[in-house]
């Protein structure tokens, strides 16, 4: 077992995923009436894995595996994953597991495709200053991810409370009003986290450039993720916007960031050197 | 020695006989010691609730004339006309232990799976432990049936979901509200399934309970009752901001609340959602108020199914729990006994 390579590691936390994301198909299937101990452990294992993945690789160059998009993805996924496993705890929050396992997985397969880690375990980024950029607006991504996991949830749960189905009374899941609480907790985390990442990631550029901002593809696009989420906080907050309206809008935001990440990381000079 | 019981049932006899053979909790002591210094059994208990009343004996000699010996007692000391004893049945090891099992569990309630059952056979065991009218025989029983009834109840999902109206209506607040603690409940309508409702709200916690009714005197008495405040009918809408959940049940011919009163009325809210619970028939709310945000509504009907569904799934366990019930009697009755226990049972008028 200690002779697998990082990425072999990180492949079979992936498989682990799956499975789990397996398992929570038959768990909604059955209405998540069974015990959610099971995708807890499922999840919990595969953690296991993912972290010796990126401890193997973060030892191997004695740096945060965030250097390239595999690693950057692994790091989103790592951090849901993290995030999840602590939220966990609390018993009636397992179910967001069965949620977040099929994003996991999708994540994970994204990462194992081989032109993401073209340059294998070398840095791309070699700075600290940078990596600690790139750890806390991925972690910021993971954050916001769970947080799209826990509206869904909500949006699934809220439909089941309006058509009066019964599954809405069986089901093992928590309290809308606490899925979303859980939900807005998770992005106003994201969003701190994401702040101090761009703003790392201005100082970054004015040591390495002497401009503070750049009109770069990939920091427009970071300001433009920023006013998603903190517009969306501040609709909840001050112009009680919430209930279907804002996990709507999580999971409608965490959508575009999934789908627009890597195309206009690939279109950053500065990101994609 | 073996355990017998003697019994009534709701399941054998109408309320009005198990009333005459009921006992109070005061006199059951007496009783023990009657039928003990009588020589009638060894070992006894009395369980008396109001869906039972057994008499549970250890006894060294032949069962059946126990049996007899203990239906006697039960009609004399209760002075009963034979003639109403019809549904008094008799049971003998180990159809008598399976019984007790299958009381503790809640599988031999009124309400399937219920768990107060539980609590009143072990104050009826206590009472006669502490009063020594147990033995080896009896504790041993007892003891091992409140333990199947915690491995049913951890094993099982016999409790699972609530088959009551008012349950459901709580179980529904609790899908919807992180915590009843801070949630007010306005009840329209003075009825006996709202006052129920109120009542579960409020043993889970509901902060405030308000009661409006076109009899503000009806308001008054239920809302004195349930340690709430009355509103006038005309102005119930004036404490609306507060609301979390109303409870309707007029006999309003028409609906008393629809989507034009209730929008402009949510405005005046926070977005925190809002629970309606329908129980009146003609409705009392618009099904359309559905289309509104955050507003989530139940009828009558909506609850019973729910309850129904609930009975169901309870009703789909009820193999798993006599599997464990008749691996635990086994376990209890074959190191003494293991071939000649063929047990009696005596339905001195109908069956258990």
């Amino acid at each position: 077992m200690s002779n697998l390579s990082d990425r072999e590691f990180f492949a079979l936390a992936v498989l682990l995923y799956g499975v789990c994301s397996i398992y929570s198909i038959f768990l909604w299937r059955n209405g998540f009436r069974r015990d959610n101990r099971i995708v807890y452990l499922f999840l919990l294992a595969g953690a296991g894995l993912h972290t010796i993945a990126m401890a193997k690789r973060g030892f191997s160059f004695a740096r945060c595996p965030v250097t390239n998009l595999y690693e950057a993805t692994a790091f989103t996924a790592w951090a849901i994953v993290a995030l999840y496993l602590g939220l966990g705890l609390i018993r009636r929050l397992r179910f967001l597991g069965a949620f977040a396992s099929p994003l996991l997985f999708g994540l994970g397969v994204f990462a194992l495709m081989p032109k993401l880690d073209i340059h294998g375990p070398q840095p791309q980024f070699t700075h600290g200053l940078s990596s600690l950029h790139a750890s806390l607006t991925l972690l910021a991504y993971g954050a916001f991810g769970l947080g799209a996991v826990a509206a869904l949830m909500y949006l699934l749960q809220a439909r089941d409370l309006k058509l009066r189905k019964i599954r809405a009374i069986h089901a093992h899941l928590p309290p809308i009003e606490r899925l979303e609480h859980v939900a807005a907790w998770l992005l106003a985390c994201g969003l701190l986290l994401l702040s101090t990442g761009l703003l790392l990631g201005i100082a970054w550029l004015k040591r390495e450039k002497g401009v503070y901002l750049q009109a770069d593809p990939k920091i427009l696009w970071s300001g433009f993720v920023w006013c998603l989420y903190f517009g969306l906080l501040i609709l909840r907050g001050w112009y009680g916007q919430g209930g279907r309206r804002f996990a709507w809008g999580t999971v409608v935001c965490f959508g575009f960031v999934l789908m627009t990440f890597w195309g206009f990381n690939l279109l950053s000079d500065i990101h994609n050197p | 020695m073996s355990v017998v019981l003697v019994g009534i049932s709701h399941r054998t006899s109408p309320v009005e006989i198990r009333e005459r053979l009921a006992y109070a909790d005061a006199a059951i002591p007496d009783a023990l010691r009657c039928l003990r210094a009588a020589r009638l059994a060894d070992e006894a208990v009395i369980v008396s609730t109001c869906n039972r009343v057994e008499v549970y004996g250890g006894v060294n000699d032949d069962p059946g004339a126990a049996l007899d010996r203990l239906r006697q007692f039960l009609i004399e000391s209760r002075g009963i006309d034979p003639s109403l004893s019809a549904g008094l049945y008799g049971l003998s090891e180990p159809q008598s232990l399976e019984h007790l099992f299958r009381v503790v569990a809640g599988l031999e309630s009124m309400v399937l799976g219920e768990t107060e059952v539980l609590g009143q056979v072990k104050r009826a065991y206590d009472l006669a432990l502490r009063h020594h009218h147990t033995g080896r025989q009896l504790n041993r029983a007892f003891q091992r049936a409140f333990n199947v009834a915690k491995q049913i109840r951890t094993e099982t999902r016999i409790q699972r979901g609530n088959i009551s109206v008012a349950s459901v209506a709580v179980d529904l607040a609790e899908r919807i509200f992180s915590s009843l603690s801070e949630r007010s409940v306005l009840v329209i309508g003075a009825g006996d399934t709202s006052e129920k409702t109120a009542r579960a709200l409020l043993s889970r916690g509901a902060r405030e309970v308000m009661v409006t009714n076109r009899s503000h005197d009806r308001a008054l008495a239920l809302a004195s009752a349930l340690g709430g405040r009355a509103l006038p009918f005309t102005d119930w809408s004036a404490a609306f901001p507060d609301v979390d959940i109303i409870v309707s049940s007029t006999s309003a011919p028409h609906c008393i609340l629809d989507r034009a009163r209730l929008s402009p009325l949510l405005d005046r809210r926070d977005r925190s959602p809002l629970l309606l619970i329908d129980i009146a028939v003609p409705r009392d709310i618009d099904p359309d108020v559905l289309l509104l945000e955050d507003v989530y509504l139940y009828n009558i009907d909506d609850l019973q199914s729910i309850a129904a569904e609930a009975l169901r799934l309870r009703q789909e366990e009820l193999g798993r729990c006599e599997a464990i019930i008749r691996e635990k009697v086994q376990t209890l009755t074959s190191p003494s006994k293991p071939a000649q226990d063929t047990g009696h049972e005596l339905a001195f008028g109908s069956n258990a």
